[in-house]
Order: C-alpha cells, then sequence, then structure tokens
C-alpha cells in the first residue's frame, strides 16, 4: 500500500517536473528553429514559418550586447508566440515598438539590463537599429496599461513578468525597460574588418 | 528541515547496522539506499539552489525598487501597497412611465479600511440622461443636493472637503459620463450617494428599449500628450492630449471583476414599467429577466439578486400586436407654465428602389479586440448581402490608419463581393482609434462611376474615443450629400457618439449587443437605409401666434419604424397639432393631433429644459463659437437639470473629520465590459509555469524520497 502510494507521488512529481521543464526546453529548442526560418526570412524577404503549423513567424533579432544575449522575435503577443521566443506588437503607425516576453525563459537576462545599455534590433531588411536603454520601471498592469500614446514611435519598450524569481505565473506586476533610438552610425564588426 | 535531516550522516550512520540484519539482499538493499541517498541529496541540493534566491533575491528587489516604482502603484503616505479601500453597491431604480423612464440610482461607498477616505468614480449614465437630483446620506442624515455652475460647485466641495465635512458632488464629462465624488468617509462607515435622472424611452419598430449602461469601454485619446503636472482633480489613466484635454477625468481605470472586491460592482436594478398598454412580452439581450405583472403595472429585475457592472442593461418590451401606439400626448403644468410632449409615428411606405454607393466603416482598434471585433464582422458582412445588383461599395478598415480595400466603390458583383467577404473573415482588431483620418478617407474618397447614387455610409465602431466633439464637427463639415448610419458594438459601447454622429450624419443608429443580435439590429436599420420616410417634416402648434419653443426645434428626417417626439413649452393642452412632411417619392402627408386628451405626466420641463440646452450648445456648434454660457447655466438652475456647466453638489454644515486625521483619496476602477479583450490597453502576460512546476515536482520528488527512506529503515 505504501509503496504504491510512493511510487504514485513519485510519478506524479516526475510528470510534473517533466511538465515543468518542457517549458524552457521548448523555448531552448525553438529559437534553434527559428535562427533557420529566420535566415530564411532575410535571405527570400518573405515570412518563413518556422514550421509548417506556426501561427507566427520571425520579425526580428534583438541584441543586448552587453550581457551577450541574442534571440530571435516573433510576431504577436499571444501565449502561443511567447512560448517559443519573445513576441513583438507595433502599436500602430505613431505608437512605440513592444517586445514582451516570458520572464523566466528569453527575458530573463532583462533583470540584468541597465539603464545606457545598448539595445539591437534587427529587421527583415537586415538593418540594425540601434537603441539605448533610458530607463526601467515596475508597473502594475492592473491599474495601468500600455498608453501608446504617450511613447513616440520610435520607442522599443521590453516588457517581461516582475519579480523575476516569484513562482506566481499570473503576477499583476511587470518589468518595462524603456529604451531609444541611437543615431549614430551602425558599426558592424564585419564592416570594420573590411 | 527534513531535507537536511536525511542528508545528514548522522542518520545514515545508524541506517547500517540495522540493515545488517538479514544478510541476503544486504548488498543490493544497501546499494539502492545508497542510490536513493545519493539522489535525494542531489535532489536536494538543486531545491536548495532553486528555492533560495526567490526568498534573497525577491526581497531585495522589491526594497530596492519601492520607490522608484512609486508613482506607477497606489501608495500611501507610509510606502505601502494600497489595497482598494472602497467597495462600491449601486442600485437602480427605474419607473417606466409614457415615454419617459425615471431612475434613481444609489451608489453605496463602503470605506473597509482604517483611515478616511475620498473617493473618486466615474461612470457612464444614458446618452439622453437629464440628471436633477443628488442626495447624500451619512448615517440617518439625508442632505439634499443643489445645482451650481460648476468652478463654484467644485470650490464648495473642495472647502468642504478640507474642512473635514461630508460632501459629495457630480459633474458631467460628457453627456453620458459622469464624475461623482464624495468626501471624507469615515473609517469602517458608508456612505449613500442617490443620483437621479430621466431619459426618454427608445420607441422604434413598434418596440420600447430602455438601456441602463453600468460601465464604460475604456476611451482612445487621440493627439500628441500634453505634458504638465497633475492636477488635484485628476483620476485617470490617460494624461491630456492635444485633442483631448480632459482626458485623464473621462478615463477611470479599467479592472477584471476578478480584480475588485468580491463585494464590489455589483448592481440590484429593478424597472417597474406602467405603460398604459397590455404588453406583449419583456425581454433583454444582455441579461436574463424575471417579470412579475401586477395590473398595469410589470416589474421587471434580471436573474439573481445583483449583477455584475460589466455591461449594458437592455430591458425592450413592445405592445400586443395590433395595439402598438402610433401617436401619444402628454401634458405636464410646471410652475405655472404648460408643457406638452408629443409622438407621432409616420405610416410604413416603402418608396422606391434606389442604387446606392455604399461605405463600409469598420473599427479594427484594440478596444475592439475579443467578442465585439466577432460582431462588427458578422455586422459587416451582413451589409455585403444586403447589397443588391446596381449597388457600388467599398470597406474601410481603421485603427492607428486607415485603409480602404479597393481605391474607389466597386460595383456589387460577385468577385468584388467575395473579396470583401474574405477581407472581413481575415479583420483583427489591434491599435489605436484614429476616427478622423477614416472620415477623411471615406469623404474624399473618389466616387463611384455611375449616375444617380445615393451616398450613405455605413460606420461600425464601440465609439470608444474621446474626441467625440471634434469627430461630429467633421462629419457635419464633410459629409456632403452623404448619410451617415451607425452601428454600435459591444457590451459597453459609447451610446453619446452613436446616436449624436448619426445625427450630425442624417442617418440612424443602432447597437448590437450581442453575435445573436446581428441580425435584428442590421435589418431594422438597412430597411431604414432604404429611404427616409418622411422628409421636410414641419410641426406646427396651437399657439395663438405665439413664438413656439419646441425641441427639437428643427426636426430632422424620419426614417422607418421611428417616431416624431417633440417636447414644448408654453402650449395649453388643447387644440390640434398638426404635422406634414413628404414621403418617399414626393407625395405630401399630413396629420393632425388632438390634445385636448393629452395623458398627465412628470419630468416634462426637464425633458424640455435638456432639449434646450442640447439647442444652445449645437447651435454654438453651428456657428463655430463659444456656448452661451450664461442661457444654459440659467436654464439648468430654473429646472434643476444638469448641464456641462452645472454641477450638484451636496455638503453638510457639521465637520465630521477630526482636523488631525488624514485623507486618503481613491479612484474606483470600472469594469472591463464584458467580451472584451484587454487587448492593447493591458500588458500581455508573460510569465511561465515552470518555475512552479519545477518546484513543485522537485519537491515532490524529495518527498517520495524522503518517504521511501524512511519506509525502508526496519523498525
Amino acid at each position: 500500500m505504501m509503496n504504491r502510494l510512493l511510487l504514485l507521488l513519485f510519478g506524479a512529481s516526475a510528470t510534473v517536473l517533466m511538465f515543468g521543464l518542457w517549458i524552457p526546453f521548448k523555448a531552448l529548442v525553438a529559437q534553434e528553429l527559428l535562427a533557420l526560418a529566420w535566415a530564411e526570412t532575410q535571405a527570400r524577404q518573405v515570412e518563413a514559418r518556422p514550421w509548417p503549423w506556426a501561427d507566427t513567424w520571425p520579425v526580428a533579432r534583438l541584441e543586448l550586447p552587453e550581457l551577450g544575449v541574442s534571440m530571435i522575435v516573433l510576431e504577436g503577443l499571444h501565449g502561443e508566440s511567447l512560448a517559443f521566443g519573445p513576441g513583438r506588437m507595433v502599436a500602430g503607425e505613431q505608437g512605440p515598438v513592444i517586445l514582451a516576453g516570458h520572464r523566466d525563459t528569453h527575458f530573463r537576462p532583462l533583470e540584468h539590463l541597465e539603464q545606457g545599455h545598448r539595445v539591437q534590433l534587427q529587421g527583415q531588411d537586415q538593418q540594425w537599429q540601434q537603441y539605448q536603454v533610458t530607463g526601467t520601471r515596475v508597473v502594475d498592469s492592473r491599474t495601468e496599461s500600455i498608453d501608446t500614446s504617450t511613447f513616440g514611435p520610435d520607442t522599443l519598450l521590453l516588457v517581461t513578468c516582475y519579480p523575476f524569481d516569484a513562482l506566481d505565473a499570473n503576477g499583476p506586476l511587470r518589468f518595462v525597460v524603456e529604451a531609444k533610438p541611437v543615431n549614430r552610425p551602425v558599426q558592424k564588426d564585419t564592416v570594420a574588418a573590411l | 528541515m527534513l531535507l537536511s535531516l536525511l542528508a545528514n550522516p548522522a542518520v545514515r550512520a545508524d541506517l547500517y547496522p540495522q540493515t545488517t540484519r538479514t544478510p541476503r539482499p544486504l548488498i543490493s538493499k544497501r546499494r539502492w539506499l545508497r542510490c536513493a541517498e545519493g539522489v535525494s541529496l542531489w535532489l536536494a541540493v538543486m531545491l536548495m539552489l532553486f528555492v533560495h534566491p526567490l526568498y534573497a533575491e525577491a526581497s531585495d528587489r522589491q526594497a530596492g525598487q519601492a520607490e522608484e516604482a512609486g508613482q506607477l502603484y497606489l501608495v500611501d503616505s507610509q510606502g505601502n501597497r494600497q489595497q482598494p479601500a472602497l467597495v462600491l453597491d449601486s442600485e437602480f431604480q427605474v419607473r417606466v412611465s409614457g415615454l419617459l423612464a425615471d431612475t434613481t440610482l444609489t451608489r453605496e461607498f463602503r470605506n473597509t479600511s482604517d483611515s478616511w477616505h475620498e473617493g473618486i468614480f466615474v461612470f457612464p449614465l444614458p446618452e439622453q440622461a437629464a440628471v436633477f437630483g443628488l442626495t447624500m446620506t451619512v448615517g440617518e442624515r439625508r442632505i439634499v443636493g443643489r445645482i451650481e455652475p460648476r468652478a463654484e460647485a467644485r470650490e464648495t466641495y473642495e472647502k468642504a472637503k478640507s474642512a473635514g465635512q461630508h460632501a459629495a458632488t457630480l459633474e458631467q464629462q460628457r453627456p453620458n459620463l459622469f464624475t461623482s465624488r464624495v468626501a471624507n468617509i469615515p473609517p469602517g462607515e458608508t456612505v449613500r450617494v442617490e443620483v437621479r435622472y430621466q431619459q426618454p424611452v427608445s420607441y422604434r419598430h413598434g418596440e420600447f428599449e430602455l438601456r441602463l449602461p453600468t460601465t464604460l469601454t475604456p476611451r482612445y485619446m487621440p493627439g500628441e500628450p500634453v505634458v504638465e503636472a497633475a492636477t488635484q482633480w485628476q483620476s485617470g489613466w490617460a494624461t491630456a492630449t492635444t485633442q483631448v484635454p480632459d482626458a485623464a477625468e473621462i478615463s477611470p481605470f479599467t479592472v477584471r471583476a476578478a480584480d475588485v472586491d468580491e463585494r464590489s460592482h455589483r448592481a440590484r436594478i429593478e424597472l417597474a414599467i406602467e405603460s398604459g398598454f397590455p404588453l406583449a412580452g419583456v425581454t433583454s439581450p444582455s441579461h436574463s429577466l424575471v417579470t412579475e405583472a401586477d395590473g398595469g403595472r410589470v416589474v421587471v429585475r434580471p436573474e439573481g439578486r445583483e449583477v455584475l457592472m460589466d455591461r449594458d442593461l437592455i430591458v425592450r418590451w413592445r405592445p400586443l400586436t395590433g395595439r402598438e401606439p402610433t401617436a401619444a400626448v402628454f401634458h405636464q403644468q410646471w410652475q405655472g407654465e404648460d408643457f406638452l410632449m408629443a409622438m407621432i409615428l409616420p405610416p410604413d411606405v416603402t418608396g422606391p428602389v434606389l442604387r446606392r454607393e455604399l461605405l463600409f466603416v469598420i473599427d479594427t482598434s484594440g478596444s475592439m479586440a475579443g467578442e465585439s471585433i466577432v460582431q462588427a464582422r458578422s455586422a459587416l458582412l451582413k451589409g455585403l448581402d444586403s447589397l443588391r445588383p446596381g449597388d457600388y461599395f467599398n470597406v474601410i478598415q481603421f485603427n492607428s490608419q486607415a485603409h480602404s480595400l479597393f481605391a474607389r466603390p466597386v460595383p456589387a458583383e460577385g468577385h468584388y463581393l467575395a473579396r470583401a467577404r474574405q477581407y472581413v473573415e481575415g479583420l483583427n482588431a489591434n491599435g489605436g482609434t484614429e476616427m478622423a483620418g477614416a472620415l477623411s478617407l471615406a469623404m474624399a474618397m473618389e466616387p463611384a462611376p455611375a449616375e444617380g447614387l445615393v451616398q450613405q455610409m455605413v460606420f461600425i465602431t464601440d465609439g470608444a474615443v474621446g474626441n467625440e466633439s471634434a469627430l461630429f464637427d467633421r462629419i457635419r463639415t464633410g459629409l456632403g450629400e452623404r448619410r451617415m448610419f451607425t452601428v454600435g458594438i459591444g457590451s459597453a459601447p459609447n451610446m453619446h457618439f452613436l446616436r449624436e454622429a448619426a445625427r450630425w450624419g442624417r442617418g440612424e443608429f443602432t447597437a448590437v449587443h450581442n453575435t445573436g443580435e446581428v441580425n435584428r439590429a442590421l435589418n431594422g436599420l438597412f430597411a431604414a437605409m432604404e429611404a427616409p420616410v418622411m422628409s421636410d417634416l414641419t410641426v406646427r402648434w396651437p399657439t395663438g401666434g405665439n413664438p413656439v419653443e419646441a425641441v427639437p426645434a428643427r426636426p430632422g428626417d424620419l426614417f422607418q419604424g421611428s417616431p416624431l417626439v417633440q417636447v414644448v413649452r408654453g402650449v395649453p393642452a388643447g387644440g390640434e397639432l398638426e404635422v406634414s412632411g413628404r414621403l418617399p417619392g414626393g407625395r405630401p402627408w399630413n396629420t393632425r393631433l388632438d390634445l385636448g386628451n393629452a395623458a398627465p405626466a412628470s419630468g416634462l420641463n426637464r425633458q424640455w429644459a435638456r432639449g434646450r440646452i442640447d439647442e444652445l450648445l449645437d447651435a454654438a456648434r453651428l456657428q463655430g463659437e463659444a456656448p452661451d454660457e450664461p442661457a444654459i447655466v440659467a436654464l439648468s438652475v430654473q429646472h434643476g437639470v444638469m448641464s456641462p456647466f452645472t454641477s450638484f453638489v451636496a455638503v453638510e454644515e457639521q465637520p465630521a473629520r477630526p482636523a488631525e486625521a488624514k485623507l486618503d483619496t481613491e479612484a474606483v476602477p470600472t469594469l472591463l465590459p464584458a467580451g472584451s479583450r484587454d487587448g492593447m490597453l493591458r500588458y500581455p502576460q508573460t510569465a511561465t509555469a515552470w518555475p512552479l512546476l519545477a518546484a513543485l515536482g522537485l519537491s515532490g520528488l524529495m518527498l517520495a524520497l524522503a518517504m521511501l527512506l524512511l519506509n525502508r529503515r526496519p523498525a
């Protein structure tokens, strides 16, 4: 009897753990597949879906040079796209570019982002846009919404959940990084080498 | 800690001698145990690594960042996160008699905290409401509010607030949006604010309808933000923009029902309908109703004791077939003056079939996300179905920008229609609500290459914008020959925008409450769009030569199924009212109505005053100048009806709050309308359950191993 109970507990825990670990595993593997789709997107200038049944596609590459992080950004902020990479939403012509990601997978490094750090975003046209972090703040999503009119169209917002180590996935706090474009010419390493 | 106990060598030490008693399974068992210990040790280490930073870092960071984030939280003076202190209770008591509905709306602000509070609540009222009373009740004391010019009322209220007196005020932000403030709610006590208003009942297509809004769709504020210091009267999430200077006052925080106290934001609603004719039935597309008939009086309640304030309550009632009224007159004497209200329904006639150029404009902004965009799409598809050969059409969608499907209107033929259907089915809601751009695009569009087309526009939206007034100007000046018809979408549309846009666009409006209602609502609208039933209306009251003061002074064209309703001052209940006009096809029509047998009514003077104030505001708009404020204030004070320039204020004489006690201010949020998805308006969900799952799994494994080890230990 005891053994059965134990076995049950053991099995259940292992299953839960497996389900838990499946999420970061998926996030990790998906980025590899996305990198391929992104390369195709750039080469053919079309929206290449990373796998045939995907309802999202890569739209940009995001780099945080100070933290040594690089990842592919997907279209849309729905749960489906956030599971595989940060999602992008353009809040209209006048609104900012908003990237949101899970605090426990892709956007974990945001924790270490500080004012003055660089953020680079590469669009479909292969052009890198340089941004600089102008500030971070914590907002309560129950009482504050993204008022797109208060940001310029060139602003980049990175949004993730807060606090970074909380267990509750439905917490109301969000960590928002605001970045403004830097207008100096892009110095790519490859260009410098040539 | 159990984990360290298991990992402790001392525990292990006394495991060995006991296991030696049974020699045969010794080797395998010991190995098994050692293996289990090893695994459990590792698991323990992993768990420690995992759990430790949760506490250490989280507490660390929160302490460090609380101040930085301070301005965005509701924080009290000690820097603690403020929990909502005020619980809001609402009760609507509606009495419908004749063509007017008289509502007593009681709001209870219950202070659940142990400090004194000021409550601010921005809430919607029906767009045609004439507010005529404010009463504040604190404990046993009732204080009747009086009407004052807006600035004076604010001053009176502020003075009372700082003096510690109980005070309440009600201000009009939009014809359908009001702010109530209640100062000095004692800790643990309740202040009750009673608002009285009346509204005309809509009577269309043989059916009466009453709409009670309970919440509002968060509005989009176009324009560039104006940076300025927050004033003390500011209470919303939006900042002022160049186009909506009062954005902060019309943008209450919107929360999900789960985010407020479980007793808050519930309303008890009761309608007593005294129609004067037998009813065939009372229905509602928004709530299920409980109906009790009591002689000529029908009492209607939504099912359940209380309803959540997350959608408009719509109640419709229909007279028995054949008993639908086609004319009615009501009379009231007020302060020695006669007031009359007359309703006349023109005959149903169908004119010649016209060829039309129809522009469908659909709102695909973020506020439409969720149920609304589904309704809007099916409304538009229904509109496409109503096109006949010979008609021309185009589809324009707008959010932050406007986009038209075709460069110019195209004939309503197979492949164009197929493309339009495909386009409509692919529409998604996202982004801002730049309505002016959509109107410009529609107005500047090249006309269809055909002669003699009737130009019409169908505008499908929830009206969630803050710059209504500028849009009305745009519609009035730019529409030309085109008529504009509006279709309201969602569970809390901005009916003020929909009604007024249709009025300035010389068209009609309708509202779809849920997806099942699309057919019903649009059939009526499309029938109306076939042709106005009556144009060139002239109404002659028996005034005996005196100038007549009727509202609306110049009634517009009447559409199928809609009556003419006019309220007049200074005409006694006698003689005959003469109405004439032109039917479709140019035939003249006229009718007479005997005013002698007018039914007695009340509130007509207020209806007239509200109509008169609207006329003055319209006149100012037409001339492009500032409204005649003194005249509006005078009307408003005389008849006790609120206006944009007057507010109600109630102040208790005796101060209640001790001078040393501090007063906190709390803006009570409104609920997100049912069926609407937050879309752009909210931050996305950006955490997964994996840390929780992993922690659960790990601790479960630990527990299992611990139990296993203890179990293996023979007694």
